[in-house]
Parts: C-alpha cells; sequence; structure tokens
C-alpha cells in the first residue's frame, strides 16, 4: 500500500484565488477535527501575492497518528473554477468535488466516471446565511456532512474564532455551515467515507512550526525578539509582538535583519534571552553580526527558515537548501550550535533548549527550519512545560564580582574572556559591581581590549578557548533520534535532517505494512556533526540512502567530510515543494528491492 | 564615584599626536566623572574607526561593535536593561555612511540614549579616503577629481527627522563640549551630538585652524530659539559650503541646534520594560494560558 485508501482518513484540499481566506476556513476545519479528538495535518501552498493568484489548503485527518502531509486527496472543495482543472487528476478513485453549480464559469465541467460531484451553491447559500464571503463556511459544513461528522464541533469552533468580533457574526457562519452541511448530506451515502469523534482523546495542541517555536522561546523567558518581515519567519513576530505585554517581552520590527541582529547580541549584553529570525535572504544580512556573537561569546539564538534560493528565491516555498550556508556562515572561524527540528514537537523542545545551549555556551545557536515547518500545522501532544528548564551556564545576574573569585585575574579585575577550561568564562551582567568589562567583535585578551588581542599568542589562546566550546557542545547538544527497526537489521537505512522527518517516518509505517524493515535516523544537531553516531548507524546498514530538500547533497557532503564515508543512495527535491510520503516510499521499496 | 584617572585606566591611547579625539576623550571622561553614575549605572557602545579604538582607552562597561552598527546594538542593551544610561559613539562614515539607514531610525524612535558622532571630514583608520561629510570636490585616495556628491547634513537630518536634541561640539572648544554632553547626558530621549573633531593625519583642509576662525556659539546667537525646529533645520544648511570658502563666507554654528523636553522615548512605549530582561529568565515562564490557545 503506498498511501492509506480512501475511507481510513480523509484529505481535504481547498482551492480558490488569494484572498478567498481559504487557509483561514481550512484551519477552522482543522480545528474542528482536533477538538474533537483527531489527528490533523495541514498544507498550505500559495504563490507570493496578497490577492488573485491559486491558493491550495490541503488537510489530512485521521484517527490514528499522522506525521506528514499526503498527495491524496478524497475531497476537493473547488471555490473557482481553476481548482477543478488543476486538481481533479489528484482525486482518488470515487473522491468527491464539492463545487458551485450555479457559477457559470462550471456550467460546462462534467465530472468524470471517477469521481463524485457534488454540487452544493456555495454563493447562493452564503448570501443566505449573511453573505458572499462565507461560501467557504458553506464548503466546510459540506465537507463534514460527506463524511457524517456531525456539526457541532465546527459551530462551536465558528463561536469561538467570532468571539472577539460580534456574536451575530458568529451566528451567520453556523447558519452558512449549517446549511452547507444539510446540503451535502444526500451525497454522503454514496461517498461512502465515515469519519468519527474520537471520545475519551488526550488533550492536543494545533500549531504550525513557528508557534512552536515561539512557545518554546516564551516558555525558555525569552526577553527581547527583533525581526524584520520575510516569509517564512514573519509569523514568529507577529506571534511574539502579540505577547509582548502579556508575556512581558521587548519585540523589535527593525529597519532591516542588520539591526535585528546587532540587537540580539545587544541584548544578550544585558543577560536578556534574545533571539531573532529570517528567511536565508534575512539571514545574508544578518551574518557579520552573527560572526560578532561568536567572537564576542554572546548568547544569542537566531532562527533560520529556508526557502528556496539563491536571492529572493520562490519566498512561500520550501527547501533545505541552507544547511552548508548556516554551517559556514561569517567570516572566520568560531563555534555554533545548528539545530533542525523535524515537526512541531521537536520545535517547541529545541527552542528553549536553544536557549540554555546559547548560555551554557556562550556562542551562537541556529534552529534551522524551512517553510514547511514553519507555514503548516499539525496536531501534537500537549507540550510538556514541566519538562522545561532554564540553565543560563556560568553568568552572575547581580551583587558584586568580587564575590566570584573564579572570574577574577590575579590583579583582582574581571575578566570577562578569562581562559577556562571548555572555553566559557564566568559572565558577568553589566550592573554587577566591579565587571567593567569590553565585550568586541575584534580579537580580544582577556579584559576584552581590542588592540591586545593582536599578539600572536592572545590571538591563539582566545581563538582555541572559543573553539573548545565544541568538545562542551558534544556533550550537552541532542543526539540523532533514531526510528524502524535497527539499521543492521533493515531492508534499508534513510539517514535526513529537518522537515524530512515527517514524510520519512509515514513512508516508514506503510513499508512496514508492506513487510520491508527501514531504519532511520533524524541528524537534530548539525554543528556539532555528530560523526560517531551517524558512522555507527551507516556501517551497520545493508543499504543506505540520504534524503535531503537541495541539489548539491548538502548532508551528503557533510557525511562524507565528518564520518569519511558515503551512502549508497541520494533522493533529492529542490522543486519548492516537500517531500511527499509517497515518494519516499517509492524511493524506499526500490532502494530496498535492489537490495 | 570613579574619578577621571580611574575611567581613563586602561591601555594607552594610540590617536596620532595632536588628534581631536583626544579632548573628546578628555571631555567625556571629565563629564562622566562629574555625573556621579558609578560604572555599573552606564554602558558605552562604540562602532569601528579611530572613535572606535577609544574602546580600548576608556575603563567601562563597554562593548566594541562592527563598522556602523553601534547604534541597533546600543538599542539592544537600551531595550533590555532599563538600568542602563546607554551612550554611544561612533565616527562620520561609521555612524552617517554604512550605518546612516540606522541612523535615520535611532532618531524616529527617540531612544533614550546618547549618541556622539566623531565627524573629522575623512575615513581615518583606512588612510585617508572620502566620509559621507567630506567637503564637496574635496580630494583624496578614493576621489582624486573630488567629491562628487554634497556631503551628508547630520544636524539636518536629526531635526528633520524628529529629533528630541541635536548639537554639535568642536573638539578645539572641551568646555563647551563638556556642556553639550551634560546637556545631553540629561535628555530624556535620543541625544545627538555631532563633534567636528579634526584629523590631523589626513584632512588637511579642515584642520583645528580652519575651524578656530569659523565656528561661533549658538547660545552667542542672538533671539535663537533651539526649541524652534524650523530655525535649527534652516540653520544645518551651513553644512553646505563651498570647500575653499573663506572664514567670513562659511560661519560654522555649535551648540545646541534643538531641543524638546518631556518628549515621548521609544522606553515610553515599553512597560513591559519595567525591569531588566534577565529577570524573566531565571526560571521558565508559566506559558499554560497561552498554551491553552492552541488547543
Amino acid at each position: 500500500m503506498p498511501a492509506p485508501a480512501k475511507g481510513s482518513e480523509l484529505r481535504v484540499k481547498i482551492g480558490g484565488e488569494a484572498g478567498f481566506g481559504i487557509k483561514a476556513a481550512g484551519q477552522t476545519l482543522a480545528r474542528s477535527f482536533v477538538a474533537s479528538g483527531l489527528e490533523i495535518f495541514d498544507l498550505t501552498e500559495y504563490p507570493s501575492l496578497i490577492r488573485g493568484g491559486h491558493n491550495t489548503y490541503t488537510l489530512r485527518v485521521s484517527p490514528s497518528a499522522i506525521s506528514s502531509h499526503v498527495e491524496a486527496v478524497d475531497v476537493l472543495v473547488a471555490l473557482n473554477r481553476e481548482s477543478i482543472d488543476l486538481h481533479q487528476s489528484e482525486l482518488v478513485d470515487g473522491g468527491a468535488v464539492i463545487y458551485d453549480p450555479e457559477d457559470e464559469k462550471n456550467a460546462d465541467w462534467q465530472a468524470p466516471e471517477r469521481l463524485l460531484a457534488v454540487p452544493v451553491p456555495l454563493m447562493r447559500l452564503a448570501k443566505d446565511a449573511g453573505g458572499p464571503i462565507m461560501r467557504n463556511t458553506v464548503a466546510l459544513g459540506a465537507v463534514l456532512a460527506l463524511v457524517g461528522f456531525p456539526i457541532d464541533p465546527l459551530a462551536d469552533g465558528l463561536r469561538a474564532q467570532f468571539a472577539h468580533k460580534a456574536p451575530e457574526i458568529a451566528e451567520q457562519n453556523v447558519l452558512a455551515a449549517t446549511a452547507g452541511h444539510e446540503h451535502a448530506t444526500e451525497a454522503a451515502a454514496t461517498f461512502g467515507v465515515t469519519l468519527e469523534p474520537v471520545p475519551d482523546a488526550p488533550r492536543r495542541l494545533l500549531v504550525d512550526g513557528n508557534e512552536a517555536i515561539g512557545l518554546g522561546a516564551l516558555a525558555a523567558g525569552i526577553g527581547f525578539y527583533a525581526a524584520y518581515p520575510m516569509t517564512p519567519a514573519s509569523s514568529v513576530l507577529h506571534f511574539m509582538a502579540a505577547h509582548e505585554r502579556d508575556a512581558s517581552v521587548v519585540v523589535k520590527h527593525t529597519e532591516d535583519e542588520i539591526a535585528a541582529m546587532n540587537m540580539v547580541v545587544g541584548a544578550a549584553f544585558t543577560g536578556a534571552r534574545a533571539m531573532c529570525a529570517s528567511a536565508g535572504g534575512g539571514f545574508a544580512l544578518m551574518v557579520e553580526a552573527f560572526g560578532m556573537a561568536g567572537v564576542s561569546e554572546s548568547a544569542v539564538v537566531v532562527g533560520v527558515f529556508t526557502r528556496p534560493g539563491p536571492a529572493t528565491g520562490l519566498p512561500t516555498w520550501t527547501e533545505q537548501s541552507d544547511l552548508r550556508y548556516v554551517l559556514h556562515a561569517a567570516q572566520g572561524e568560531f563555534p555554533r550550535v545548528v539545530l533542525a527540528p523535524g515537526d512541531r514537537a521537536d520545535a517547541f523542545e529545541l527552542a528553549w533548549k536553544a536557549f540554555n545551549l546559547a548560555d551554557q555556551l556562550q556562542t551562537p545557536v541556529v534552529i534551522l527550519g524551512d517553510s514547511y515547518l514553519s507555514d503548516n500545522r499539525q496536531s501534537v501532544p500537549y507540550f510538556d512545560l514541566d519538562a522545561v528548564v532554564v540553565d543560563r551556564g556560568k553568568l552572575v545576574t547581580e551583587g558584586n564580582i568580587a564575590e566570584h573569585p573564579d572570574a577574577l585575574g590575579q590583579t583582582g579585575e574581571y575578566l570577562r574572556y578569562k581562559l577556562a577550561d571548555y572555553g566559557v568564562s564566568v559572565r558577568a551582567l553589566p550592573g554587577v559591581k566591579g565587571a567593567t568589562q569590553l565585550g568586541n567583535s575584534y580579537e580580544h585578551d582577556e579584559y576584552g581590549y581590542g588592540s591586545a588581542g593582536e599578539a600572536a599568542d592572545v590571538r591563539v589562546a582566545q581563538n582555541d578557548k572559543r573553539m573548545r566550546k565544541l568538545e562542551l557542545a558534544r556533550n550537552l547538544v541532542p543526539r540523532p533520534a533514531v526510528f524502524g527497526a535497527e539499521a543492521a537489521d533493515a531492508d534499508v537505512a534513510v539517514l535526513f535532517f529537518g522537515t524530512t522527518k515527517g514524510p520519512a517516518l509515514e513512508a516508514m509505517r506503510w513499508l512496514e505494512a508492506d513487510g520491508v524493515k527501514v531504519a532511520a535516523m533524524q541528524v537534530v544537531t548539525l554543528s556539532p556533526f555528530p560523526a560517531d553516531d551517524v558512522a555507527v548507524f551507516l556501517g551497520a546498514a545493508r543499504r543506505s540512502i540520504i534524503i535531503e530538500g537541495n541539489y548539491t547533497g548538502q548532508l551528503q557532503g557533510l557525511v562524507r567530510e565528518q564520518c569519511l564515508r558515503d551512502v549508497d543512495e541520494s533522493l533529492h527535491r529542490y522543486d519548492g515543494r516537500p517531500f511527499s510520503p509517497e515518494q519516499v516510499y517509492a524511493k524506499l521499496k526500490e532502494v530496498a528491492e535492489n537490495a | 564615584m570613579p574619578e577621571v584617572a580611574e575611567i581613563q585606566r586602561a591601555l594607552a591611547p594610540t590617536w596620532c599626536p595632536g588628534c581631536g579625539n583626544f579632548n573628546m576623550q578628555k571631555a567625556l571622561s571629565e563629564v562622566l566623572a562629574e555625573s556621579g553614575m558609578g560604572f555599573e549605572e552606564y554602558v558605552m557602545v562604540w562602532g569601528i574607526g579611530c572613535h572606535g579604538n577609544g574602546a580600548d582607552f576608556y575603563r567601562s562597561q563597554g562593548f566594541h561593535g562592527l563598522h556602523g552598527r553601534a547604534l541597533p546594538l546600543a538599542t539592544g542593551i537600551a531595550l533590555t536593561n532599563p538600568d542602563l544610561k546607554v551612550i554611544v559613539e561612533m565616527g562620520d562614515g561609521d555612524g552617517y555612511g554604512i550605518g546612516g539607514n540606522h541612523f535615520i531610525h535611532s532618531v524616529r524612535r527617540n531612544i533614550d540614549m546618547v549618541a556622539i558622532f566623531h565627524n573629522n571630514q575623512i575615513y581615518g583608520l583606512t588612510t585617508g579616503q572620502a566620509s559621507p561629510t567630506s567637503d564637496q570636490f574635496m580630494r583624496t585616495p578614493s576621489t582624486p577629481g573630488g567629491v562628487v556628491e554634497e556631503p551628508v547634513n547630520p544636524v539636518g537630518v536629526a531635526v528633520a527627522q524628529g529629533a528630541t536634541f541635536v548639537a554639535r561640539g568642536f573638539a578645539g572648544d572641551v568646555e563647551h563640549l563638556k556642556d553639550l554632553y551634560r546637556q545631553a547626558i540629561a535628555h530624556k530621549g535620543f541625544a545627538v551630538v555631532d563633534v567636528y573633531q579634526p584629523c590631523v593625519t589626513w584632512n588637511k583642509i579642515n584642520t583645528f585652524k580652519w575651524f578656530r576662525d569659523r565656528v561661533y556659539k549658538l547660545e552667542e546667537l542672538e533671539g535663537y530659539d533651539p526649541t524652534d525646529r524650523t530655525a535649527a533645520f534652516e540653520l544645518s544648511m551651513s553644512t553646505f559650503h563651498e570647500l575653499t570658502c573663506a572664514p567670513d563666507e562659511c560661519k560654522i554654528p555649535i551648540g545646541v541646534f534643538y531641543r524638546e523636553e518631556d518628549s515621548f522615548t521609544y522606553q515610553d512605549g515599553l512597560p513591559q520594560l519595567d525591569r531588566p530582561m534577565w529577570k524573566h529568565a531565571e526560571a521558565p515562564r508559566d506559558i499554560g494560558a497561552i498554551l491553552e490557545k492552541f488547543e
């Protein structure tokens, strides 16, 4: 079985013009399913514009665990004719098309025999309920009717969603949804897929990657967030700004990314937990100050969320092509930690851990994501807030530095960059008595003075001190996550990083059902690279493959460099779309069968 | 409270003999000493250039940042610890050229901090190229045919962009400069102090003598009202003059061009900044109520 057949789960695609409110409508539906105990994964695809152009929102709903979107579609909600023409071929046999028969552009459309046409007068029912804007809501009601799902969870969701606007708008939407529901009930018998609420399901969250990262940063005690808007990172800025008062965070929309990164270094200097995020293009502007964070040993967290490049590239699409870039960005050499969450649960956990690592190591930490992580929502187990810890490393926040003899030099003065085992010196915040110090973008001596850093022995001592942090980091950073069979027992061993995790885990479940044994390793920390773990994993494998969303094989190159070994096969994608589990399934099956 | 000698208990200055930076350091050190602020009460931030080498010549809480980026670095400090007075030192290339964007936006933000510009109208540390404030037609190694552009008018830009304190000093008059520094440090809001600071090595035109022959004090200008923004803007046009103008053809005003008391600062707009932001990271933040919105 390449993908779950029609019936065991539901895949709905809503298509229409940008500005139709497709994503908002889809997410309302998603919330009502999650509130009913079902698992969801959504996928929003949109061009870089505000009105016009074709958008889709795809929602996958299942009573059992899922970890990605799929290509298969059971129900297409076509808000315009273009959606029918573009997407009817994606429907499974017996799939349904919900469309407006009174839209004159649909007049000449005949459903192919293999599909079920579900005509619903979307516009008329919306107008009857209160306005044409509620066309989406009518369609949502129709989708629920088609799978025999009650209307109540959606009605509750609509009331909650519009509570802050006006109760009458909420009731109009409920009316619209109910009209759609009633209209499509008849077609349900022919469609033959039933979805039911799951009673007593555990509490879950519905978050996208940026929300998960934002929540992780809030939990970690972030005090300062700065950013310049850039897709797909902008919604972290919105999230932080929305919580600047209730969570007490200073949030700054800056004049450019250069300012954002420099402000973050300044904020870290006062001891605030500080972060900025952007896409690769914005990070390009941050790079010089990113290096300053390295040489000045500043505890900063930087989100880099990849969209296809170079330059402006494909603004609203996804890729995994910034791995080498974040590993090497900035002139000179300094230690950095690079963490790549694979899904939204990872994103929350790695976000709060990133702040601890930045403090423990006093060096920049990158959270490497992508549009697939940022833009799309997934139901996840409730985040474990009790697991969150704050570890600020060697930090003196108040009092007199004289009480900390390990921070002082032989003459009794505070040395911010005192040579230390594993390279981490005691960091005293401005305001601590006696702790005059000079943070410096120049190489510097133990106090921080720049011209003193030009002495050859001082340069080497400070450089070595900083680079020793990588040894310490190896014991602090998350190790690779492994899934499925033992590498030695597996028909194929697959290595990946970041959001390839979702489609890969999904495909593995399907392969297991086929009797194919797969071992998977997700490289969570890309720097310092877990060479030993990866080498052992690949060494034990009979056949191995790397799957990564780029052209040049950046992870594969890293494996060659760090592990002095290679994999047998690779799968790449760089068309702006995430890997689908169908694609991963087919490739892994081929590799396993040719073993 | 640190004495001047303590404030300067650092590495020995390496500025060229006679450099205007010496007097600027003297003025600032003396004002800091008399301010009564302890070392732990203020932070100094420097950009890159000859002025920035001064980072090594002060004992202070400080940060020597990147070329052109002192203002955002300082902003990060000011916006996360309300207990610290932030004093930023920049050069003319540093602050008005590569950092010009940050200058404009820092002014309009009215962040409560002091921004001092060491303006010698030349690039010193990189050996004498034209700077954004070099006068038009000045010949330098990067402009052998003469600078084509008009110079940046820092006072005019600051006033036009809504600055709440704009002053210009001259490194040849330490007592006058000290008075400007005192007012800038006392000012609530973004205080711009542009200081003509002759480069004795690379700028053979705008010398100490050149300025002494041309500067006059605004406080001695009869009828000048430093709360009149239009008058300040008009006066800033004195930036534009012939390269070879005679002393009586181009007079250079120094002093406070413009001031606005009780302005709304950026920090005033941040009620959450009621304590140093590190205090929010002493333990995990309770986000239970926020998380419920994602159920």
